[in-house]
Order: structure tokens, then sequence, then C-alpha cells
């Protein structure tokens, strides 16, 4: 591989592992606060790509939209993205999870019922809008905007890897600077001693739940940008996601963005020196290779603090 | 604990299932309902590719009741397996179970037809298969005695591609892609041994279906500075796979099979698919003269235009039909397999024969080409490169 070649892949590395990062935070946050393992947030991601679909379809771009019509366009796909992916957050947790936490169920039942919740949700999504793989209409025309030492990087690229830095640099800002950001961080830290010190419990989860929705549901516009819009397109990115969450350290934010980006560099890595077939494995590899010397990730878990 | 528990219940229902396998068949036609089953994707990712075989069964039926010189009503019975291996035993199964039923019109992929096929050797129920191209399948080491293939299977398709390849586009260095099906794997079997036959240098690479970001894969494309590519496998995965393509700057040639075939990868990848070659054993119902009347009475049934294999499944409903026509509609599961497997019938898209293994008698592989967000029909490979 010449050196060319290695930025070039490196580049599509650390846009695919910006993606991975956005949607590990989903299960990172849910993590550190109820350390659950949200099996769900798969379909949190691809309810969002619907989300931005359904949003497209009614404002319909047609051909050549002028720059701001197509600024305009993607504004609004992201926001339906965001809102459908933080109403299944938020929803999921009020009908599937709280119900269990009211009656101190066993962790295990938890997760059994994460699975349930995503069978559900990607069976439902595949009755609303149907089995078959549908295109994200066209908001603007993809071209090469300008190339980083000698790598091309596209409209599609660059909004995807902006998108995902921005989202993640407020997450740590709300997380680490505003009085909910505190209350998620007691709550990770000591859930019944933040309870006796006032902070609302089940506001706070909520509200974890629909940020790691929101941030799901967005990653989903970007994935769908990328590729396309299916009911079953929330399965492998969320188990990447979620092997470059425990990574990075379960519960650990920081950790996680640090685990989607390492992830999405050796998946892309694989193809030209192994060959596509190896990429989940040499992903799976990593995570094994980083438990047995690190079990708590690499940057730890630092449950306690989500931040 | 939870490993005993699947135990225990995997043991009940092992025994339910051979038992349910031990009877079936024997029964035929009581007289007044015919069944013909369809198996295929009617839901999933390939439901688009179902649904067109599909209606093309329903058409055959619904006309053959609306003749009224059937002593014998036809019903349709749909089996979804949603092209996927491991749901096509149970649908399958479920099909031997319903006695009426006297033949099938599918699997329609080569997947599913390879862990189904020994359940219907075993009833005794014949399946006409016109999309699974895979070449294994009529191996007859596999005692699939029940699988007639109506459709020139991948070793054609593989063939055709390499000497389009090869003569027309003079290609010097070809790409060639498998998805990892059954289906993807066997046609790029054979035609990289054709293209390395007539002297073409090849890379070979297996991309697993759903692979969620095919950037890389355009990119290693680009390098490996190659002027054609020949991607095996389905639309869903084509279609994201042709855009990274364009993204990439590929200025190459492009094929694919069939199973890209569809309207559905030129809705998916936009422009991306323009100038993509696409091969068929099938014929477009909507060009050549003989299906003409059959493509209007398909948009008048289902308010669209007949896909790929829509034809070719009204051909494999029809003659099943016919045979069992030709018994008044008093015939077995084994009698009617015989009658099929000796049979020569003339269908609107070619006439339909069968060597003793079940494989189709007749080569001809067709061409088309996306242009201008239309999949166009260019003809008979064979004859192109003349």
């Amino acid at each position: 591989m010449s050196l060319q070649e290695f930025w070039d892949y490196l580049v599509l590395g650390v846009m695919l592992g910006s993606l991975y990062a956005v949607i590990a935070i989903g299960y990172t946050l849910v993590y550190g606060v109820l350390q659950l393992i949200n099996f769900a947030h798969s379909e949190v991601f691809m309810l969002g790509a619907y989300g931005s679909l359904i949003v497209l379809q009614l404002v319909s771009p047609g051909d050549n939209p002028s720059v701001m019509a197509s600024i305009g366009f993607v504004a609004l796909a992201m926001a339906g993205s965001a809102l459908f992916g933080g109403v299944t957050a938020y929803g999921l947790e009020k009908v599937a999870y709280r119900p269990l936490r009211r009656r101190g169920a066993p962790r295990l039942i938890f997760l059994i019922t994460a699975i349930g919740a995503s069978f559900f949700l990607y069976n439902l999504a595949g009755k609303l809008f149907g089995r078959d793989p549908l295109p994200l209409p066209e908001m603007y025309e993809n071209r090469e905007i300008f190339s980083l030492f000698g790598a091309g990087v596209n409209i599609t690229q660059l909004l995807q890897f902006a998108t995902a830095v921005v989202m993640m640099v407020l997450l740590d800002l709300v997380v680490n600077r505003t009085k909910l950001g505190m209350g998620i961080r007691a709550v990770a830290q000591d859930a019944e001693v933040a309870g006796l010190m006032g902070v609302n419990i089940d506001k706070v989860v909520s509200r974890t739940f629909i940020i790691g929705g929101v941030l799901g549901g967005v990653a989903g516009f970007l994935f769908a940008n990328l590729n396309q819009v299916s009911y079953t397109m929330g399965f492998i990115p969320g188990i990447t996601a979620f092997a470059a969450a425990v990574v990075g350290g379960i519960g650990n934010i920081r950790g996680a963005m640090f685990g989607g980006v390492l992830i999405g560099i050796v998946e892309t890595m694989t193809v030209p020196l192994l060959g596509d077939e190896w990429r989940s494995v040499s992903a799976m590899v990593v995570l094994i290779l980083v438990l047995m010397f690190r079990p708590m990730g690499i940057l730890g878990e630092r449950v306690g603090r989500a931040a | 604990m939870l490993n005993k528990t699947i135990v225990k219940l995997a043991i009940p229902l092992a025994v339910g299932a051979l038992a349910l396998t031990g009877c079936g068949s024997d029964s035929g036609g009581d007289g007044d309902a015919v069944k013909i089953a369809f198996q295929g994707p009617l839901s999933g990712d390939n439901v688009a590719l179902g649904e067109n075989m599909q209606n093309g069964v329903k058409l055959a039926i619904d006309q053959a009741n609306a003749k009224g010189d059937l002593d014998f009503t036809l019903e349709y019975v749909p089996g979804d397996d949603q092209g996927l291996p491991d749901k096509a035993t149970a649908t399958a199964q479920k099909i031997i179970d319903d006695e009426s039923v006297l033949a099938v019109v599918g699997p329609a992929f080569s997947g599913p037809t390879n862990t189904a096929s020994p359940l219907y050797a075993e009833s005794g129920l014949v399946t006409v298969s016109p999309s699974a191209t895979n070449p294994n399948l009529t191996d007859e080491a596999n005692g699939f005695t029940s699988f007639l293939r109506a459709v020139p299977n991948d070793n054609q398709q593989g063939a055709g591609m390499a000497t389009y390849y090869a003569k027309k586009v003079q290609a010097k260095k070809v790409y060639l892609i498998d998805d990892k099906t059954d289906y993807g794997v066997g046609l790029a079997t054979v035609a990289e041994k054709n293209l390395k036959d007539a002297g073409i240098e090849v890379v070979k690479k297996s991309v697993p279906q759903k692979t969620p970001d095919y950037s890389a894969t355009a990119k290693d494309v680009v390098n490996s500075k190659v002027d054609a590519l020949i991607y095996a496998g389905y639309y869903q995965d084509a279609a994201p796979f042709a855009k990274k393509l364009a993204e990439a700057g590929y200025k190459g040639a492009a094929i694919s099979g069939d199973g890209t075939n569809d309207m559905k990868f030129v809705e998916l990848a936009g422009d991306a698919s323009e100038n993509w070659f696409l091969t068929c054993p099938c014929t477009d119902a909507t060009v050549e003269a003989g299906t003409k009347k059959f493509a209007e009475d398909y948009q008048k049934a289902f308010g669209r235009a007949p896909g790929t294999y829509s034809a070719e499944s009204y051909d494999a409903a029809n003659m099943i039909i016919e045979e069992i026509r030709k018994a008044g509609g008093d015939i077995d599961r084994e009698t009617l397999r015989d009658a099929l497997k000796k049979a020569s019938y003339k269908g609107l898209t070619k006439t339909f024969s069968f060597e003793a293994n079940g494989e189709f008698k007749g080569t001809d592989v067709y061409l088309y080409q996306v242009k201008g967000g239309k999949i166009g029909y260019q003809g008979n490979i064979n004859e192109l490169v003349g």
C-alpha cells in the first residue's frame, strides 16, 4: 500500500468511524445511567433514517436545488431524524424499561426486553414503511469539494464528519457544563444517592435516552445519505457501534468517540489489506484484544463519571 | 441452564418436524381445488424480485380459471422464504403439508433452493424454478429429484459476461466481486474461469451482503486500475456500491447479473447506475414480440409493468397448469413431477424442456444496459458478440 493509498483509506476510515462514534455514544450514555445495554438503539438509528426520509418526501427537493435550498433540506431532514430518534428512544424508555425499573427487575430481564423491543421495532418499521430498501432523495449535487493530503473529500463525507463532530462537541458540553449534565453524571455515579440529593432520577434517565436517541437518529440520517434506508439497516452498524463503545470503555463518552473512530479505521484498512470479508472479523478481533489487555476498555469504564 | 431448556424444546420440535415430513403426498386433486404454490421472497430485502414472479404465477392461474375449460379450480398459495436459506425449510414444509398443492413455482433464489429441495424431493412435490441459477443445484449427487430449472444456469450467465468483456469491451483486467451468497459465489466462480480462459487478468474479492459502507471497496476497485468490473450479487447491495464507485471516480465498465436486473437498482442508485450492464437469462417482456400481450395483461392486473422473471414465472405456472389439465385435474404429485420432467412446453419466453437431472435445455443469455434511468434491452449476448 502506497502512502497515498494509506491516506485515502485513513480518511474514509475516520469518516465511517465518526458515524460509529455517534451511534456508540447512544449505547454508552444509557449504560452510564442505567448499566443497561440498550440493544434497541440500532432501531432508534433505523427509525431516525426513516424520519429524514419522510420529511424529505414531504418537501421533495426537485432537481438541482440552490445552495440555500440544499442547506434547508439537509437541516429539515436532520431535524426529522432527530425527532424520530428522540421520540423512539423516549418511548422505549417509557414503555419498555421504566416499568421494569419500577419493579426492580433483574439485569437479564432488561437485556431480553431490549432485544424484544428491537425485534418489535424493526418488524413494525418493515410493516409500516415496506420491506424494500428506499433511496433518500437527493438534497444536493454531491461532488468533491477539497482534498485532504490528496484524498478527495466530497460533500456527503464532509456533512457526515462535520455533523458528527459538532454533535459530539455539543454533547461533551452538555454533559460537563450544564445542570442536566450534572444530573446525568450524578445518576451514573450512584442513582440512589443522587435521588436522595434531590435529583429527579426518572427525568434524568428519560432525558438521557432522548439525547442518545437524537444522536442515534441523526446518525441514521447520515448513514442513509451514504447508502439507503431499509428496515434492517440498524443491525450491523448497531452491533459494530456497540463493539466500539466497549472498546473505548462502555459508560465513557469520550471512550465511545475514540472507539468508534478506531473501529472505523480498522474496518476500512482491512479492505485493501485482507479483503472485505474480514471487515467485521478484524473489528471483533480488536475488541477481543482490547478486552484481553484492558477489560474495562481503552479509556476505562468510568461509570460514575459519564464523561 | 439455558442450553438445557433449548435442548428440551428442540427434541419434541425435531420429532414433530420428522413426523410431518413422513406423511403428506399421495393425495392429489380431489376434484375441485388444485393448488399451485410459489416460493420466494415476499418480504425482506429482495421482495421486489419475489413480487415480480408471484404476479406472473397469479396471472397464469387467474387466466386459466377465467377461461372456464378446466374441470377444477386452481388456487394460488404464497410461500414467503424472504430469500433466506434458513427460512426456506419452514416455508417448504408448510407448502408440502398442504396436500392439495400439486406443484410449486420456485424457489426463487439459489440458497433457499439448496436448503428446501431435500424436503421437496422427499415429498415428491415438484418445484419448477424460473430463477434459481446456481449451477450446483442440478448436481445429481444432491438428490434434488423434484427440482426442475426453467432457466439457463449461471454457467451461461457467467460465460456471457466473460465473453462480452473479452470480445466487446476488450478488457485487460477485471475486478470480480461476489456477495458470499450461493448465487453470487456460483456466478463469480464461473465468470472467473471464463475470464481466465480468455486471457484476462482477474482480481477476485468477496464482499458480504449488507456491508454497511462500500467506500473502501470502491476505493480498492479504483486503486486496482481495472478496466471492467463484475458484481455478482443482488440489487440492494449493488446500488450503494454503484453510488460509491461513482463517487470514487471509477470510469470503467460494470456488469451485474439477474439479481441486480430490477428497476429498484436504478431507483436506489440513481445516476450512479447509468451505463451499468446487466445480464439475465430472461428476456424483456415489454420488448420481445411474443410477450407483448402478456405485458399488457400484467399491466392491467397489477398496475405496473412486468419485472425480471415475471414472464418466466408465468410460463412456468402455465406449463404446470397444462400438465394438470391434460390429466383432468386428477393427478398425484409424483405423476405430475414425472410428466413435467418429460414435458416440452412452448412458453412465451422460450421452449421449456429438461435434462434428466432437471437442468434446463438451452443456453440463451440476454444483455441489458441502464440508459437514461431505464433498463434498456440490448439483445442476446451470443448474437451481440457475433
